[in-house]
Order: structure tokens, then C-alpha cells, then sequence
């Protein structure tokens, strides 16, 4: 026996994923829990000057993020079973969502930065740099989603059937983040 | 070569492998080298080096306290030392050394495999550690080193107390460094995970595994806390951001949160695979398995998991809230448990077993010493109100020192020594080690001893000099006189294994008849590393003679040689079936390129050139298309 | 461990050893030290007797099954059931000896005093009173005493080992401690989180006197500099206007008000000079003044190297005149 027929576990490529996903699910948890230590630390948050956030645009776009896993979720399947299915499809109305998400939440960050600086407070700096990051690993992902599409042309190969899968990982990772980052920069609106 | 004369089929497949698997020669071959024996010699030199100028730091510090009121050299530079030294020992040399030479040359082999899971991730990791190292002692060069200690707090660390460079070389090398270790632990995992030849369940991995696996997961989750800490303190310093500053609503203990946060997990991840290296080296030397072996792999785990919930303990005098600090202590106590199992299950193993006192072992019982008595003067630490007394004192430099050099390195020394035959094909001269281990055992006894009493006799760390007439005179010089005993000692262990590697006597594939699969090929093994993939039936697959015989026989026939290109196998994750054979990647020039790139461009944040920084950031994503524009082979 | 307690006793007449305590605090401290010695050094006695067992036993083959149940038996014991057992009795102890350590309750201090790190010196307040003093610390025996301490700069840490453990001066943050001091004496303290360039050279002395003397000591110490007799000294206190040593320094009494050194209204009567580095003499003040960055390496305080030696000698006794 020099081979197995059909591979059991998943490819390496989704662990590797995975342990990356492990590594900047702490790195937000970090963030995250600075947030809520420099809030509890101060008891006027914002500090006076500037606005709380507004709720509507920010948990909109939040759960647009999630939904645009959707697509991406279908594709992994379909790669997950070596299915016939279309790929390049939803790959490619995933980036498009994300992308332009993206755009609108550049946008908003601008006019944020209209408004106070992350210079001039506690709350500025972990308000600028938490969506920062997280605005920083969606626009990783949309690199990652136009990567994909360029490779796949042609047979799903283990290889391109692990990128799938490992992109799809990532977006899951990136859309529950993105959720933990809106509830958090949304406390002073609880 | 194969371990014996091969049969002419076994010939002709042992030549094509030796084909696929040949790397270019010279310096092209070790820049683009994707093997993972090699890649743990590249660790193995540059940690070395960078324990020598450690050592030189150390040995420079020690000669300014040899005396009191001694002018050798003032508080800058002094501070300097203090902090590389830290800084040097920790994320230069140790780490490096446990995970990315000997974890990086010994898990593939332990488990079966031919390389790791991610070779050319593999290659990167070091570039990205010697860029650190390369770019964090350019400020030494330039006499602009990072001089508010290891764990660098604000807010002397901020702009205004420490406006020039020095902190930011610190912070961005750091940050760095992070990747590179982030990194490994990723392809550890994955490697342990997948790549574990068929038949190698969980519970038949050998325990550096273990050991390795545990250390990884704690890379993963305690590196974040540290480049957060650290993007926030560049933050503050370079574009005026306000984390840490009270007037504005931030808090200097968040620096000290996050940095212990990650901080008490790595001196887990610093010992961790020195209980690897020293779960290797007593079942081979007492001719019996590790006594409760389950018991020492769930403890190997159990500690880094704890580990993670004990930081405040090196806060105890900052006036947090007394309930607070109650757990802390009662989490660090608890971890003694995790750590008491495995010291009375490597005793017992060499009660019960017929210890060979040769000169691997001899390090793993100076080990064995430094690591209770060393976790001892740390159970005194977790006792709040002496800690309250003793933090920030020489108690506790020696402390660390003991264990850290003596319970981390000793089994680091023990291990050179160990797998020396299996890397170089030579024995070391045996006689000499053990005489070398009794000068380093006496030199790091002598060195570090004395600073408990002076600890306690008041005497605070980081102090460029001190007074006389406190009591503190005696125990520093006996310190300076230990530390260049020491150095000698250490001096003589390299020239033993220099001299060894030129003129030993061959060895053999198992000159100590050990059980892991390292020993079932030759010394030194080939680039493939196995003639076939090892079949496994027990967690001490190289006593197993049966089986090691059948890979003979499947050398001739051909199962599991995979002699079509660069392959392996991949099983599944927790029962070791047979999965998948893997297509892996070759010699690559992106990973020295990428390693480049990346540390150019984070010397271009240092110096606030951002534009450039952010080209050096599109080259990177470049350089990584490039990287993954040629899939494996089809399977 | 006779070389250890050999060592420790020699120690035992040091100033600023955390074994010879003074006050209660301190004493339990030590208690709980010499009772973790006693029981670590049993614990370190059985693994080195294990050690020597198994090269006693060397050549001796166990039954594999035997070997195996004894080595449960040990390890579980010694690693699990032990450490339990030992670790709960420190808990415990621990646990008593905490609020001794612990900030003293609102109301339960007779005295207050404000300490305030610096870069590198330590400023010395009485409130209620004028008095402020740099790097001595005057307190009253036999009273229970609240100090606070805080810090205009860096983390430092506030401690004198043998009164009390430490406690860090923190931005942002009041932290306090306790010292209620039974005996008359001197103890010296010292800086104990790295602050810097000078922070080997930040100790400080607590100085325990009978409440009478040290309500003199407090009254005198509020009162604003005596004016200078004449002669060399008035020459010198013009010289600390023109050399513009008022831009750092304060002497209450006159226009000097600077913040960023020291408060010199009465440095004549203390004991050293520069935080501990140098005894207070005229010929010491003098080289301090010509140069302070040969005792103190970083200090903020520039050499005067530049003015005539006339002039510092003036300033020097201006200086020990203001007692």
C-alpha cells in the first residue's frame, strides 16, 4: 500500500490556517480586553468632546461581513466533498461584498478621525488601532479571495481543495471578529 | 547512506532518493535550503553566537559589581548591558536554540517524517530570527542600545523619559521575532499534527514531541499579548498615541499586564523543551521507558496551560487588590503539581531503571538539580507577602538564573552532547565531558548561589554599582569569580565538541541505543532522512527490532520508499492512519528574500520612513504570490 | 547550608537585610521565610537522596510491573499528594500573613507622610504641616504611621527592608504602606524598580526617633530657612540666585521655588547628600556642586565647574548654614 484512496483529515494547508486563525483570535482577544480594561480604569468613556459611536452603520456592516461568508461557506463545502459545484462563483460575490465593505468602513474610519484623534486620548488610541486591526486582516482576506480566484482555472487539485477550505477558515475567523470588535467599540452605546 | 550494505533494488531506490532530495552545494544551497536538519544548524550557529555576546554582556556586568563603588563603566552602559543581556538570552539564544535547532533537526525525525510540515515557512522562520537578532544589536553597534531592562516599563520606556532609539530597536526587533517564533509553533503544530508516520497514535509520540507540541501552543497564544503590548508602546512613542499615559486616560500597569501576560507563559516555553530533551535522554541512558509516561505528557500540557493564568505574580507589589493577588498565588502554587510529576517521574525512572552516569545524563541530573531547587526558591516567590520583600532584589535574579540557565540550558548542554554522534557521525571524547559538565555544574552553582543571600540582604537588581558596608561585597565577587569560571567551563564544552566533530571516533546510527525513531537511520542521516517511512507499534519505535527489520524489507519492495519526488506521508491527526502521501516543496530563494524584505522594512518604521516601510509591506505580498505561484504535483 | 547561614548571619547586621526585622510586619515576614527554608530544604533533600539512590542502585535491574507500580505510587505521592498538602499549609500561612503587609485602613494611622519618587530623589511631605524634606524620612516610634507614596515621573518602589515590604510609586496611582516602628534607630531604604540612570544611587533613610524629639524635629523642619548670619554665607545665598539654582530648587523662606531637585530649606541638618551617595560635609557638598555627574552619573544637575571656587565655597556654606 502506497497511498490512501482518498484523504480522511483535512489538508495541511487548513491546519496551518488554523493555527494562524489561534494566534490572531488572541491577538484580538488582546485588544479587546485592553478596551475594556482602559474602560472600567476611567470613568468617563468617551472622555467629554467626543461623540459615543452610532449603532445603525456599524452593526449593519458587521452583519453584512457574516453574510458574506455565506458564499464562501458554500464553496468550502463543495471543496470539502470534492463536489462538482461552482467555485470561482462565490468566491468571487464574497470579495466583491467584502471589498466593498471595506470600502464603506475606510470611509467611516476617515470621518472618525474628522471628528477626534487617536493621539488625544486613551479612548482614541484603542478605538483607532482595534478597528485598524481588524480593517487591516478584511483587506488580507480580500487579497486571499483574489488570490484564489487566480488559481482556480482548471480540476479542483488537493491543493487548490485546501485553499478553499483555508480561505473560508480565515473569512469565518475574520466575520466573528469583526462581530466582538462592533459589541466592543458599541459599549458606551449599551 | 542506508544502515547496511542495501540488496541491488534497495541500491537503486536508496540512489534516486538521494537524487530528489540533493541540495545545491555552497552558499546557494544553505540561502535556499528547505531542509529542516539544515535549517536547525543555521539556528544552531546563530543562537550560539548570539550566546557568546550574551556572555560577554554578562561577563561585563559581573566585572563592574565584582567590588563595590566600582567605576569600570558607568550607568549607560551598564543599563545597556542589562538589558541585551536579557534580551540577548532570551529571544536570541534559548528559544532559537530549543525550538528552532533541536526542535527543528529532531521532530521530523522522531515522528517518522521527512520534513516538516511547511518547509520553506520553515526557512523563513530563521531569516526573520536572524534579521531580528541582526537588526536589535545594530543599536548595540551604534551605541544606542535599549537601556530600561528586558521588560522595558513605562512609562521610562515612553518618549519623554527615553527619547532616543533604543526603545524602538527593542520593541520593532521584538515584534519581529514574534513572527519568526509564531511561525514555527504554527508549523510545529501542524507537523505533529499530520505528519506522524503510520501507526504513531498520540499516545505512542515521544515526549520531546510532547514537550514541543505543549510549547507551540503556548507561542501561539502568548506571543499576541506581547506584539500588542509592544505595537502600543510604538504607537505611543512615534505617533503620540496615549495607551499608557495617565493624563489622558491610560494606565502604565496595561504595559505590565500584557507583558507578564505573555511574559509568565514564556518561561514555560522556555523550559518546555528542556523537559523534552530530558524525557530523551533518561530512558535511553537507564535502559527503561519513562516511568508513568502518560502522567509526563499530560504534564508537560498541564504546564503550559497553567502557565497562562499566573502572571500577576510578578506584580505582587504594585498595590493591586488583595483578592487579586490571593489567586495568583494560589494559581502559582497549583502549577508546582504539573512540575512535581515529572521530577519524581524522571527520578524514579533512574531509581528504577540502570542508569548510565555518562555525560548526557550527568546534565540531566544537574538539571534535575537546578529545576528543584529553582522551582523551590519560586514557590517562596508565590508566598505574596515574601515576594512583597525579595521582588525586584538579586533573590530573584537567582531565581530565574537557575532556573533558566540551569533547569533550561543544562538539558540544552546535555542535549548537544546526546544527539552530537547522531548529527556530526562522530562520538564526542567522553572523558572530557564529563569534566566539562562539573566545571559548568560548579561555575553555575558559584555564579548564582550567592545572589539569593545578597537578594535578601537587600541588595536591588539593576544597579550599576552599589555601596560597601551592606553586606553585599562577599557574595557579588564569589558571583564575578563563578561567571568566569563558568565561561571557561563553557569555554571547554565547545572546544570538546569542536574538537569531536573533526577527530571523534565514528559512530554508529545508535552509539546509546535509544528508542526514538532519530536513531533508526544513519549518522548523520541523509537529506530524506529514512529510506522508508517507518512503520510504528509502539512509543519507543527503535527498541522495536521486529518492526525496524520490516522497514529493511520494504526497502526491497518498495512500500512506503516514496521515491517519486520530494514526498511524505500524512496521517490522521490523532490515530496515525495512513492519510495521504505529500507533495512537498523544494529549495526556494523566497523565504531569505522574504526574510529581507521584512526586516527592511520594519528598520524603516524604525527610522519613520512609513512610505517606504508600506512599499517593503506590497513587496512582501508580492514576494508571498510568488512563493505560492507553483502548486505541488497533482496527487 | 551551614555556607548559607553562615552568610545570612553575617548579613544579620545589615542595614537593609530582610532578616533582622524591626516591626511585626517585617518579623512575619521573615518568620514565613525561615518556615518555607525549613520545609524547601527537607524537599530538596529527599530528590537529592532519590538522585543518589539511583546511582546507589545502578546496577540493579527491577521487575518492570514492580517498577512501574512503585513509581506511580512515588510520583503521585511526592508530585500530587505532597505538594497538596505542603502547598495548602503555605496558602494558609500565607493568607495570615497578608493583611499585616497590606495598606492600613482609613483612620487606623496616628501620622501621615507623602513620599513622592523622582528622578532620583525622594520628596518628603508632612501634611498638615509645612515641612517638606528630600530622602529622610523623620518618623515618631512606637506610632502607627501612613505612608504614602506616589511618584512625579517613573515607576519607583518605596523600601526598607527591614520595616515593611515594598510598595511601588505608580503614575496615576496612590498606593500606601504601613510603618509602625517600636525602636529608636536609623534604616536605610532604596529604590527598588529601575527607574533610570540613577536609580543605584536612590536610597533613602527612615530615621525612628522618641515622639518628643521628633515633634521638634517637625516643627523645626517647618520652619522657612533662618536667613544667613553674613560673611560667606550671604555672599552665598546671592550666588544661588545668580547661578540660577532657584530655577530647580526651593528653600521656603525666599524666592527660590524650584520643583524639579530637592527641597533645600534645612539640607544643613541632614545626614548625606544626593540621596545616600555622599555624607553631608562641606568638602563633599563642595565637589557635589563642582560636579555632581562624578558621584551620579545621568543626575539632572548640571556642574559648576564654571563658577570661581570663591563662589561655590560661599554657596557651600550658605548651604550648611541652613540647618
Amino acid at each position: 500500500m502506497t497511498t490512501a484512496p482518498v484523504p480522511r483529515a483535512r489538508p495541511n494547508g487548513w491546519y496551518g490556517m488554523l493555527a494562524l486563525v489561534a494566534a490572531e483570535s488572541a491577538l484580538f482577544a488582546t485588544l479587546l480586553a485592553t478596551y475594556a480594561y482602559l474602560r472600567f480604569s476611567d470613568p468617563r468613556w468617551p472622555p467629554p468632546g467626543i461623540e459615543p459611536p452610532s449603532i445603525t452603520a456599524p452593526l449593519v456592516l458587521a452583519l453584512v461581513l457574516v453574510a458574506a461568508s455565506a458564499p464562501l461557506a458554500i464553496a468550502s463545502r463543495t471543496a470539502r466533498r470534492r463536489g462538482a459545484g461552482p467555485l470561482v462563483a462565490p468566491v468571487a460575490l464574497a470579495l466583491v461584498i467584502q471589498a466593498v465593505y471595506l470600502a464603506f468602513q475606510v470611509h467611516l474610519y476617515a470621518d472618525d478621525l474628522g471628528r477626534f484623534s487617536a493621539g488625544g486620548s486613551a479612548y482614541g488610541s484603542i478605538y483607532f488601532t482595534l478597528l485598524a486591526v481588524h480593517h487591516a486582516h478584511v483587506g488580507v482576506g480580500v487579497l486571499l479571495d483574489g488570490w484564489l480566484l487566480t488559481r482556480l482555472r482548471g480540476d479542483l487539485t488537493e491543493y487548490r481543495r485546501g485553499a478553499v477550505m483555508a480561505v473560508a477558515l480565515y473569512w469565518y475567523f475574520v466575520s466573528l471578529a469583526g462581530l466582538a470588535v462592533t459589541a466592543t467599540i458599541l459599549i458606551p452605546a449599551w | 547512506m542506508a544502515v547496511e550494505s542495501p540488496a541491488p533494488a534497495a541500491a537503486a531506490r536508496i540512489d534516486r532518493l538521494e537524487r530528489i532530495w540533493a541540495e545545491r552545494p555552497g552558499l546557494t544551497g544553505w540561502l535556499t535550503t528547505t531542509d529542516h536538519k539544515r535549517i536547525a544548524l543555521l539556528y544552531l550557529a546563530t543562537s550560539l553566537a548570539f550566546f557568546a555576546a550574551g556572555g560577554a554582556e554578562a561577563l561585563a556586568m559581573r566585572t563592574q559589581l565584582a567590588q563595590p563603588n566600582e567605576r569600570v563603566i558607568g550607568p549607560a552602559t551598564y543599563d545597556q548591558l542589562m538589558t541585551m543581556h536579557g534580551v540577548t538570552m532570551i529571544f536570541f539564544f534559548v528559544i532559537p536554540l530549543s525550538i528552532g535547532a533541536f526542535g527543528n533537526y529532531l521532530v521530523p525525525l522522531m515522528i517518522g517524517a521527512r520534513d516538516m510540515a511547511f518547509p520553506r515557512m520553515n526557512a523563513l522562520s530563521y531569516w526573520l530570527f536572524l534579521g531580528s537578532g541582526l537588526l536589535v544589536y545594530t543599536s548595540l553597534l551604534l551605541g544606542m542600545a535599549p537601556d530600561a531592562g528586558w521588560f522595558d516599563y513605562v512609562p521610562l520606556a515612553s518618549r519623554r523619559f527615553s527619547p532616543g532609539l533604543g526603545i524602538d530597536f527593542y520593541a520593532l526587533g521584538l515584534i519581529l521575532n514574534g513572527v519568526s517564533s509564531s511561525a514555527a509553533a504554527a508549523n510545529f503544530l501542524v507537523t505533529i499534527a499530520k505528519l506522524r508516520a503510520p501507526g504513531m497514535s498520540l499516545n505512542r509520540m515521544p515526549l520531546f514531541c510532547y514537550a514541543i507540541l505543549a510549547t507551540s501552543f503556548s507561542l501561539i497564544f502568548a506571543l499576541p499579548p506581547l506584539t500588542a503590548d509592544l505595537v502600543f508602546l510604538e504607537l505611543d512613542r512615534k505617533l503620540g498615541f496615549k495607551f499608557f499615559d495617565v493624563a489622558h486616560g491610560g494606565d502604565p500597569l496595561l504595559w505590565q499586564h500584557l507583558f507578564w501576560i505573555f511574559g509568565h507563559p514564556e518561561v514555560y516555553i522556555i523550559v518546555l523543551p528542556a523537559f523534552g530533551i530530558a524525557t530523551s535522554i533518561i530512558p535511553t541512558f537507564t535502559r527503561r521507558m519513562m516511568a508513568a509516561f502518560p502522567l509526563v505528557a499530560v504534564a508537560e500540557l498541564l504546564v503550559a496551560f497553567i502557565g497562562f493564568g499566573v502572571w500577576v505574580h510578578h506584580m505582587f507589589a504594585t498595590g493591586l487588590p488583595a483578592t487579586t493577588m490571593v489567586f495568583f498565588a494560589a494559581a502559582s502554587l497549583i502549577i508546582v503539581i504539573p512540575s512535581g510529576i515529572q521530577i519524581f517521574a524522571w527520578c524514579m525512572t533512574m531509581v528504577t531503571g540502570r542508569p548510565e552516569f555518562k555525560t548526557p545524563l550527568l546534565f540531566i541530573v544537574g538539571f534535575i538539580v537546578f529545576f528543584v531547587f529553582g522551582g523551590l526558591s519560586g514557590i517562596t516567590l508565590a508566598a505574596v507577602p515574601f515576594d512583597q520583600q525579595v521582588t525586584d532584589t538579586y533573590y530573584v535574579v537567582a531565581h530565574f538564573h537557575y532556573v533558566i540557565w540551569g533547569a533550561a540550558v543544562f538539558p540544552l548542554l546535555g542535549g548537544l552532547y546526546y544527539w552530537f554522534p547522531k548529527v556530526t557521525g562522530r562520538m564526542y571524547y567522553e572523558r572530557v565531558g564529563q569534566l566539562t559538565f562539573w566545571l559548568v555544574f560548579a561555575g553555575t552553582n558559584l555564579t548564582f548561589f550567592p545572589m539569593h543571600i545578597s537578594g535578601m540582604l537587600g541588595m536591588p537588581r539593576r544597579v550599576w554599582t552599589y555601596p560597601g558596608g551592606l553586606g553585599w561585597n562577599v557574595e557579588n565577587l564569589l558571583s564575578t569569580i563563578g561567571a568566569f569560571f563558568l565561561a571557561g567551563g563553557l569555554v571547554v564544552l565547545l572546544a570538546n565538541l569542536v574538537v569531536s566533530a573533526y577527530r571523534g571516533a565514528p559512530a554508529g546510527p545508535n552509539p546509546f541505543g535509544g528508542g526514538t525513531l532519530e536513531w533508526a537511520t544513519s549518522s548523520p542521516p541523509p537529506a530524506y532522512n529514512f529510506d522508508v517511512i517507518p512503520q510504528v507499534t509502539s512509543a519507543y519505535a527503535c527498541w522495536d527490532d521486529a518492526d525496524r527489520a520490516d522497514d529493511r524489507r520494504r526497502l526491497e519492495t518498495g512500500e512506503l520508499v516514496l521515491e517519486e519526488g520530494h514526498e511524505t506521508t500524512a496521517s490522521t491527526p490523532v490515530d496515525g492512519h495512513l492519510d495521504e502521501i505529500l507533495h512537498m516543496p523544494s529549495e526556494s530563494p523566497w523565504p531569505f528574500v522574504l526574510g529581507i524584505v521584512a526586516t527592511l522594512g520594519t528598520a524603516f518604521v524604525l527610522t519613520d520612513h512609513y512610505l517606504i516601510a508600506a512599499v517593503a509591506v506590497a513587496l512582501a505580498a508580492a514576494v508571498l504570490t510568488l512563493w505560492h505561484a507553483k502548486e505541488p504535483a497533482a496527487a | 547550608m551551614a555556607c548559607v547561614l553562615g552568610m545570612l548571619a553575617t548579613g544579620c547586621g545589615s542595614d537593609q537585610s530582610i532578616t533582622s526585622p524591626v516591626t511585626e510586619p517585617a518579623r512575619e515576614i521573615d518568620t514565613l521565610w525561615w518556615a518555607m527554608f525549613a520545609g524547601g530544604m527537607v524537599i530538596f533533600g529527599i530528590v537529592l537522596g532519590l538522585l543518589v539512590l539511583a546511582y546507589v542502585r545502578r546496577r540493579r535491574s527491577s521487575d518492570p510491573d514492580r517498577a512501574e507500580r512503585v513509581s506511580y505510587a512515588v510520583i503521585l505521592g511526592g508530585g500530587m499528594v505532597a505538594p497538596v498538602v505542603l502547598l495548602a499549609v503555605l496558602f494558609a500561612f500565607v493568607i495570615r500573613v497578608m493583611p499585616a503587609v497590606s495598606a492600613p485602613e482609613p483612620g487606623s494611622t496616628s501620622l501621615t507622610v507623602e513620599v513622592t519618587g523622582h528622578q532620583w530623589y525622594w520628596e518628603v511631605r508632612y501634611p498638615g504641616t509645612d515641612a517638606v524634606t528630600a530622602n529622610e524620612i523623620h518618623l515618631p516610634a512606637g506610632t502607627p504611621v501612613r505612608i504614602v507614596a506616589r511618584t512625579a515621573d517613573v515607576i519607583h518602589s518605596f523600601w526598607v527592608p527591614r520595616l515593611n515590604r515594598k510598595i511601588d510609586m505608580i503614575p496615576g496611582r496612590t498606593n500606601s504602606i504601613e510603618l509602625d516602628v517600636p525602636k529608636v534607630g536609623t534604616y536605610r531604604g532604596q529604590c527598588s524598580e529601575f527607574c533610570g540612570l540613577g536609580h543605584a544611587e536612590m536610597a533613602f533613610e527612615v530615621i525612628v526617633q522618641p515622639p518628643a524629639a521628633f515633634r521638634r524635629w517637625l516643627d523645626h523642619e517647618a520652619q522657612p530657612a533662618e536667613t544667613p548670619a553674613g560673611g560667606a554665607a550671604a555672599a552665598g545665598q546671592e550666588e544661588f540666585q545668580s547661578a540660577s539654582c532657584e530655577d530647580c530648587h526651593t528653600i521656603r523662606g525666599t524666592p527660590a521655588d524650584g520643583k524639579v531637585g530637592p527641597d533645600l530649606t534645612h539640607i544643613g541638618s541632614r545626614r548625606t547628600l544626593a540621596a545616600l551617595t555622599i555624607p553631608n560635609t562641606p568638602g563633599d557638598l563642595y565637589q557635589w556642586i563642582t560636579n555632581p555627574q562624578g558621584w551620579k552619573p545621568g543626575s539632572r544637575m548640571p556642574g559648576f565647574a564654571s563658577l570661581p571656587a570663591s563662589a561655590r565655597r560661599a554657596l557651600v556654606s550658605y548651604l550648611e548654614g541652613l540647618r
